[in-house]
């Protein structure tokens, strides 16, 4: 009896999702999912995490018209805000997962060529449910923002040489427009094992570490060629431009140049020390800004990659490895591996972030999912890394390594009101996320225990 | 005679040194107690500062007021926290590694068995020791409908033949809740097996043992589970297929378990009255299971199903076994339970609950020292003991 009251709780709360969800979809004209009267939010009482140097026991959080307006001890609140008590409570900023394919179907995260930088993983980016049924409101939910997480790095799948362009993007919003913080984030590739070794297309990738960075020189030194006809043809005066034929838009060389006028970054996979080494020759022939993704062996050039201010996107602390497609690499691969990854390279002075690697969209992926991204970050304070740079590695550090710590990452006066409230220290296994803002909305609240 | 002299000092100090060397290598020590950690023998209450005492690999006291022989080893562990090695009652360990685990052109394989494919050359095992992981049940995947025998294994030590608690005991099934011929195939090859046993058992009963039955391995390894020597495993995803096998078990009898079962808490109450226990989720952090799901192992436990968790390794980490429990605990169950499903329930369902799975005196010293509480996800594996040997050392670690 009692079992069946619960479930029809349930579905009346399922019901409430679609509905927000479906708003979510349509919502071409809601002004905002805001309450009148509520463009004035204030979280008041709890022990408030800024990530930005600052800890506030009982503090409060002031948002106005989705953004952080005031934060700190002693604020008064301005009359007419709508109270959320968070008394007892932690609140910091929204979590970020700086490496997952959240929202992008197996099938839409690889092509059958080595070197495709034109596709867009945003253009793969399905937050609409599952086809032809529900919405997607609940998949959001169920594995992002129960776990507090507010912005993702997606990207093409790892079984390219060049996969193409990343995109950041947030986990909820009013509408698809704002759901999007950097359409194009980086240049996406793969070094090594996982082009070669992924299903998939292992005949159209070059079948080794030497062929695939000359095909990745290239493919650069076709850019720049490229770079420098449009560079030449815009120095042209309105005559000369008359006379001349305009070069024709390219878009997948369009799309490196920008990575070769650093616009964006290259985020490389690498794991092994070489592919590493090799990563970082191809960023210094070529100027580019990298970011090493995944990066099981990185700590064995943490100098080197400190020395060069490049950053690293760790894979989760708990699965490393993906031991079921790496089986022919599992040993060489657990050799390098070392539960101390994060500390030596923190120590090193190389900024790091850890991100969930979660493949699939509901399916069962790589590993953990961005719900549990806390739970990993907690994993590795115990091999080295302090609870502060834990947190750092799923908040502001992930930020700043995406280029979107202007808009989120932190708990600060002009910031994205992305806001998480939990009921515990963040870092504790029993502690759940109880209630999740983005952009100043109330996006996920936790169902009540009996 | 002066050379002799010499020849002689220099032989006992040889003797002397390989002797030394011989105990340091081993790390064997005959006795040696443990002093000062919070204790969870699991099947007692919880210790603070308790003392326990480690003679020939095995528990021999336990208690907050042991008197210590004079001249043993004390280790100091105040602050720490100590469990019983952790039983994995489900992984693939060693028998993966070179792709042994699964004989897809053959569904029905019963007489294969995972101690022929063993890979004991491997940092896997290391890696589980360095997890507290002490036993496991490892066997083949579930490429088949019937797999094979899995083998019970300590997961340190240098004598194979030590090491091994059962050569088999288990025999593994897996169906997939959509295949309608599944359950029909594995239920006429009991049929086939009922009819070998009954044969033999004609013959045994006879007094002329001139023509005996022709052996079949296959139907052996069935006729040992129908004989309750072994337990059956089955690996079910869909709540139809365990009400499948509860039948099936019904029908023929034989000791049956669980493995993954994420919908085992739907008909748990099916499954309690039947003392059939589940090797269930979540498995840390690999399997996208809503949180729903991942709450019913505390439906199931409720219920009256004893409940164990595993790594399905590879599917997950051997060495964050442990987090199972935390997660269990995160989802809702009791801390004393959720250590429970990492220790003593799955050795009782591997039937080696005599020699593992708790702290008691006369079990097997496998000891497991935390850094802070067992349970918490930022709390790390200090030391570990298979039979009384340390096994793992955390401070002894090179930095790689």
């Amino acid at each position: 009896m009692k079992k069946t009251r619960k479930l029809e709780d349930k579905e009346k709360k399922k019901g409430t999702l679609k509905g927000i969800a479906i708003l979510f979809v349509v919502a071409t004209f809601v002004p905002s999912l805001l309450e009148p009267g509520e463009s004035l939010l204030a979280i008041k009482g709890g022990k408030i995490l800024t990530m930005a140097g600052r800890v506030y026991e009982d503090g409060s959080l002031i948002i106005k018209k989705g953004k952080i307006w005031k934060v700190g001890k002693a604020i008064s609140i301005p009359k007419g805000a709508r109270i959320v008590d968070a008394q007892g409570k932690y609140v910091m900023p929204g979590i970020i997962d700086s490496m997952c394919y959240f929202g992008v179907r197996p099938f839409s995260l690889n092509s059958s060529e080595p070197v495709t930088p034109e596709n867009r993983i945003v253009d793969a980016y399905y937050v609409f449910g599952e086809l032809m049924r529900g919405p997607g409101g609940i998949q959001a939910e169920e594995e992002l923002l129960c776990g507090g997480v507010t912005t993702v790095y997606i990207a093409p799948g790892s079984a390219q040489l060049i996969g193409g362009q990343g995109a950041v993007l947030k986990t909820f919003g009013r509408d698809y427009e704002s759901l999007i913080l950097r359409e194009s984030a980086s240049i996406d590739m793969t070094l090594a094992y996982a082009p070669l070794a992924e299903s998939g297309m292992p005949s159209s990738n070059p079948p080794s570490r030497m062929s695939s960075m000359a095909l990745l020189r290239k493919s650069l030194l076709e850019a720049q060629d490229y770079l420098k006809k449009i560079e030449e043809y815009e120095k042209m005066s309105e005559d000369e431009k008359k006379k001349s034929q305009k070069p024709s838009r390219d878009l997948g060389k369009e799309a490196l140049a920008s990575l070769l006028e650093r616009k964006i970054p290259a985020r490389i996979e690498a794991d092994f020390v070489d592919d590493i080494l090799a990563a970082i020759r191809l960023a210094d022939e070529f100027k580019l800004d990298l970011v090493i993704d995944s990066g099981i062996g990185a700590y064995k050039v943490r100098e080197i990659l400190a020395k060069k201010k490049i950053p690293v996107v760790l894979g989760p602390p708990s699965h490393p490895i993906d031991y079921v497609s790496h089986l022919n690499n599992l040993i060489e691969l657990q050799q390098l591996e070392s539960e101390r990854n994060a500390s030596l390279l923190l120590d090193a002075g190389v900024k790091i972030s850890i991100s969930s690697q979660a493949k699939d969209f509901g399916g069962s992926g790589k590993a953990t999912q961005g719900r549990w991204l806390l739970l990993e970050a907690a994993l590795a304070t115990g091999f080295g890394l302090s609870e502060e740079e834990a947190l750092k590695a799923v908040t502001i550090n992930a930020a700043q390594i995406l280029g979107v710590a202007d808009r989120v990452g932190s708990l600060e006066p002009g910031k994205d009101a992305d806001v998480v409230i939990l009921d515990g220290h963040p870092l504790r296994v029993e502690t759940h996320v109880e209630k999740v803002f983005i952009d100043g909305c109330l996006s996920y609240e936790r169902e009540k225990e009996e | 005679m002066k050379r002799e002299r010499k020849c002689f000092w220099y032989f006992t100090m040889f003797i002397f040194l390989v002797s030394g060397l011989g105990l340091g290598l081993s790390g064997e020590e005959d006795t040696f107690a443990l002093k000062g950690a919070l204790v969870h023998p699991v099947t007692s209450a919880s210790i603070e500062g308790a003392t326990i005492l480690v003679k020939k690999g095995k528990i021999v006291a336990l208690g907050k007021d042991i008197s210590l022989p004079e001249g043993i080893r004390v280790v100091d562990v105040r602050g720490k926290e100590i469990i019983p090695g952790l039983v994995d009652p489900h992984s693939h360990i060693g028998v993966f590694a070179a792709n042994d685990a699964n004989e897809l052109p053959q569904p029905i394989g019963p007489e294969n068995r995972a101690l022929d494919a063993l890979h004991l050359d491997l940092p896997d095992w290391m890696e589980a020791v360095k997890g507290g992981v002490t036993t496991v049940v490892t066997g083949p995947g579930s490429g088949e409908r019937m797999g094979g025998q899995s083998v019970t294994i300590k997961t340190f030590g240098k004598d194979l033949e030590k090491r091994i608690l059962k050569e088999s005991g288990e025999l593994k099934m897996a169906v997939n809740g959509v295949n309608l011929s599944h359950i029909p195939t594995i239920q006429a090859n009991f049929l086939k097996a009922r009819e070998y046993l009954k044969k033999w058992e004609r013959y045994e009963a006879e007094a002329d043992k001139a023509s005996p039955p022709e052996r079949d391995l296959s139907l052996e390894a069935l006729a040992k589970v129908l004989k309750g020597e072994e337990v059956l495993r089955v690996h079910v995803i869909w709540a139809n297929d365990i009400i499948s096998f509860l039948k099936m078990k019904d029908e023929f009898g034989f000791e049956l378990q669980f493995i993954h079962a994420p919908e085992a808490w739907k008909v748990a109450e099916e499954i309690a009255k039947r003392k059939v226990g589940v090797i269930c989720m979540p498995i840390i952090l690999s399997i996208n299971l809503p949180e729903d799901l991942l709450k019913g192992i505390v439906t199931l436990q409720r219920s009256g199903v004893k409940i164990a968790m595993h790594s399905d390794y590879p599917v997950a980490p051997e060495k964050w076994f442990r987090l199972n429990a935390s997660l269990a605990i995160r989802y809702g169950l009791e801390k004393e339970e959720a250590l429970k499903a990492i220790t003593i329930n799955p050795a009782e369902m591997a039937k080696v609950d005599t020699r593992v799975g708790s702290i008691e005196v006369g079990k097997d010293a496998d000891l497991v020292v935390l850094n802070g509480p067992w349970y918490e996800i930022s709390s790390t594996v200090e030391k570990v003991f298979v039979d009384g040997i340390l096994a793992y050392d955390s401070l002894r670690e090179e930095e790689r």
